[in-house]
């Protein structure tokens, strides 16, 4: 029960991400841009199907991951020391300019107000309150669900209710195909793969999850693609990589936590609760004493992802009818749906509050058009990078060369250079 | 006629108001249990199995509801500031005795009518298996021999858990260097990986690595050892006199009837004793000791006043 709700959660974020811009989930947010996109142009039937598909094949790809490479990828993961998380996340933000599409500048400036907004909250190892203003609803900095719902659902709703004049008319109500053709699916394979892949890596790594994964996945199928420029506008190809890395994430996170007893992210923390109340003891020992049980969850959870992909392909029209409510509805649909949960996660009113502005900010930045991801990005990984590397150089007793050189870290840093470099050569070549 | 509606509607909600206030004796609906941190967790289980536990003794639906934040400040101060009817309670760990002291938030047991205490949960210090040091006193020599050399994990600042690490460096004089993570499931992670020295953690926390052999206790910190792990030795048999147990409890703001307090813990007392109850504590490394509202007050106020004396000190020891 709880593993199908697990495994539906993920894919079914996805649909309000793809029809409305408003990401369900975390994980979600790579598949906005060109999900949504998808949707404006009238394909909202194909963007669905296909969401549907990859994140199937995402999550079929990491379990059988799980089934054969458990162990080696619960060590790799182990190895994940503060140095490393922070190569990580000094990898995810340095995709901040991939994310910006046309405006580099503008993207890196909300980039760094994310990070900037990382920064509220108790300080991660000194525990001094920073930029609280005394308000103790801030000391474990801004939540970042309400401020992705503010920015992308309710920015979008203002966007909308201002354009309507202007603009040529509502988003087309043609749901459109929602199979792919042949050679949209060959074009869609190495992406696909791409996602799967990272997804079950970053996934295993504890405190990394479908959110980073479907980022990085996304930005490196921009980079191997051929029609790179279509990224962020609708491609297919990049929609089925985020959708495959986010879903795939969950076997990741679930290698971690049948492995080694320890959650990849919040969701399989309840997992392993459910798992402790029945005497099921998550670990090594699990995995020795118990094997039909690895296998009925494996497959357990496999068997709900395929009924979740069914479900996703049967209600692909049903849900996309969901644009021929009329605006006015449907806007404040939304909102409802955003104040609920943006309220629902902490049980805060302060989160509410921290999604309205949110949402006007996103407004006003979609006037200036000043794009969003890179807000997010900084808002998510910052933290992570910030306590990582104040830890690595409490380990490290503020030598940062012995950080730097550690064979993990070095490989980021290269990879973080090379992903900021690639453009320079390749404009001249 | 819009505006007679509106007049109506709001004279209805007054009168359904006014029902709620004078139905029956205690309790006559349902009663909100907060919980100061996540979903998931050993606070969250406790209080979600405490509740279920109590319903039947109540015969009204209790219902958990996570407002997690600033190390529990933020639903610490949220219960406090309800209405004293007996209907919104709050689970109380540790971290009332602490809060205030930490500057989270200017709130603390007195300021709360503390209904009973349930369970408490030793420290204690892991190591990874494949460490040399075996008891307290290997590891206490090795750190004399190379102050400010071996790495110690804690739970985040201020934390009981790093609270117990500052104890441990100054009953036994050494120098360590003190590392925070986000939670106990990081710093244990942490550990398994090699990146740390040892870690300082919940009984709990650390029996399901311990029994998978990938990490090893090699003290409990306090004045007796504990159930889970029979083999270690407890830090005062070592000569190590310290420690500070995580507990838990439950409150209600400050001033609630007489009457609405005695079915709380009469309910509290009995979901104690159930086996379910029991068992839990057993499964997650804790220690079940019931406090009546008395003596749980002169406990958490005793607690209180020890941090607001120590954290401090042992803070400014480190600067």
């Amino acid at each position: 029960m709880l593993l199908g709700i697990y495994v539906g959660a993920i894919p079914a974020g996805g649909v309000p991400a793809l029809l409305l811009n408003v990401p369900g989930t975390p994980a979600s947010i790579a598949a906005t841009w060109d999900g949504y996109a998808l949707t404006r142009q009238g394909k909202a039937g194909l963007a669905l199907g296909v969401h549907a598909l990859f994140a199937l094949a995402g999550q079929l790809a990491s379990l059988v991951f799980l089934a054969v490479l458990a162990f080696p990828i619960a060590s790799f993961s182990l190895r994940f020391g503060p140095a490393e998380y922070f190569g990580l996340a000094l990898f995810g933000i340095s995709l901040m300019a991939g994310v910006s599409g046309k405006h580099v500048a503008k993207g890196l400036l909300a980039g760094m107000a994310g990070l900037a907004l990382a920064t509220v909250g108790l300080d991660p190892i000194t525990a001094a309150p920073r930029y609280t203003f005394g308000q103790s609803e801030f000391l474990d900095g801004i939540a970042f669900v309400p401020v992705m719902i503010g920015l992308f659902g309710l920015g979008e709703v203002l966007g909308q209710m201002t354009e309507r004049r202007t603009a040529a008319g509502p988003p087309p109500e043609d749901l459109g195909r929602i199979w792919p053709s042949v050679a949209e699916f060959r074009a869609m394979a190495i992406p696909g793969a791409v996602g799967a892949g990272l997804g079950t890596f970053v996934g295993a790594i504890p405190a990394a999850g479908g959110d980073i994964a479907a980022v990085i996945a996304w930005e490196q199928a921009r980079r191997l693609s051929r029609r790179a420029q279509e990224f962020g506008k609708g491609s297919l190809e990049g929609l089925a990589a985020a959708a495959s890395a986010c879903n795939s994430a969950i076997g990741g996170a679930m290698t971690t936590m049948l492995t080694l007893g320890i959650p990849g992210d919040a969701p399989s923390a309840v997992l392993i609760g459910a798992l402790l109340i029945h005497g099921i003891q998550p670990g090594p020992l699990l995995f020795q004493g118990n094997r039909p049980l690895v296998y009925t969850i494996i497959s357990l959870m496999a068997m709900a992802a395929v009924l979740i992909a069914l479900v996703g392909l049967a209600g692909a029209k049903p849900l996309a009818r969901a644009l021929r409510i009329p605006d006015a509805w449907l806007w404040s649909g939304i909102i409802l749906l955003g104040v609920v949960g943006s309220y629902a996660l902490n049980n805060s009113l302060t989160d509410v509050w921290v999604m309205f502005v949110a949402g006007i900010v996103g407004f006003l930045c979609r006037r200036a058009s000043i794009p969003l991801g890179p807000l997010v990005l900084g808002l998510i990984l910052g933290p992570m990078m910030e306590s990582n590397l104040r830890r690595a150089l409490v380990l490290a007793r503020g030598d940062w060369s012995a950080i730097l050189l550690k064979p993990l870290v070095l490989f980021f840093l290269v990879a973080t250079v090379a992903s900021l470099a690639a453009p320079l050569f390749r404009k001249r070549a | 006629m819009m505006r007679m509606r509106v007049w109506l509607t709001l004279l209805m909600l007054l009168a359904a108001g006014g029902c709620r206030q004078a139905a029956g004796p205690y309790p006559a609906r349902e009663i909100k249990l907060v919980v100061q941190a996540g979903p998931g967790g050993l606070s969250d289980t406790v209080s979600r199995v405490m509740a279920s536990l109590m319903e039947p003794s109540l015969g009204v639906p209790v219902v958990c509801e996570n407002r997690p934040g600033g190390s529990g400040a933020l639903a610490f101060s949220y219960v406090s500031r309800r209405p004293p009817d007996g209907y919104t309670i709050g689970h109380a760990p540790v971290e009332i005795a602490m809060v205030r002291t930490l500057g989270y938030a200017d709130v603390g047991p007195d300021q709360m009518d503390l209904l009973c205490l349930v369970s408490k949960t030793q420290p204690v210090l892991v190591v990874h298996p494949e460490s040399p040091w075996r008891t307290l006193r290997d590891f206490v020599e090795a750190a004399r021999g190379k102050p400010g050399h071996y790495v110690l994990g804690n739970s985040g600042t201020g934390s009981i858990w790093h609270v117990n690490a500052l104890l441990l460096e100054r009953s036994a004089d050494l120098s360590l260097v003190h590392i925070p993570f986000s939670g106990s499931g990081a710093t244990l992670t942490s550990l398994m990986g090699r990146h740390v020295d040892a870690v300082v953690a919940g009984a709990g926390e650390a029996s399901p690595h311990v029994a998978s052999g990938r990490l090893r206790v090699i003290s409990v910190f306090g004045a007796s050892g504990s159930r889970l792990f029979p083999g270690v030795a407890a830090s005062a048999a070592e000569g190590f006199d310290f420690g500070a147990d995580a507990w838990s409890g439950f409150f209600a703001p400050r001033g609630i009837p007489a009457a609405a307090r005695e079915a709380l813990t009469a309910a509290m007392r009995e979901a104690f004793s159930h086996k379910t109850f029991q068992r839990l504590c057993e499964e997650r490394g804790m220690e079940p000791v019931f406090l009546e509202s008395e003596a749980f007050h002169a406990f958490a106020q005793d607690e209180a006043g020890r941090f607001a004396m120590d954290i401090p000190r042992l803070l400014r020891m480190r600067r």
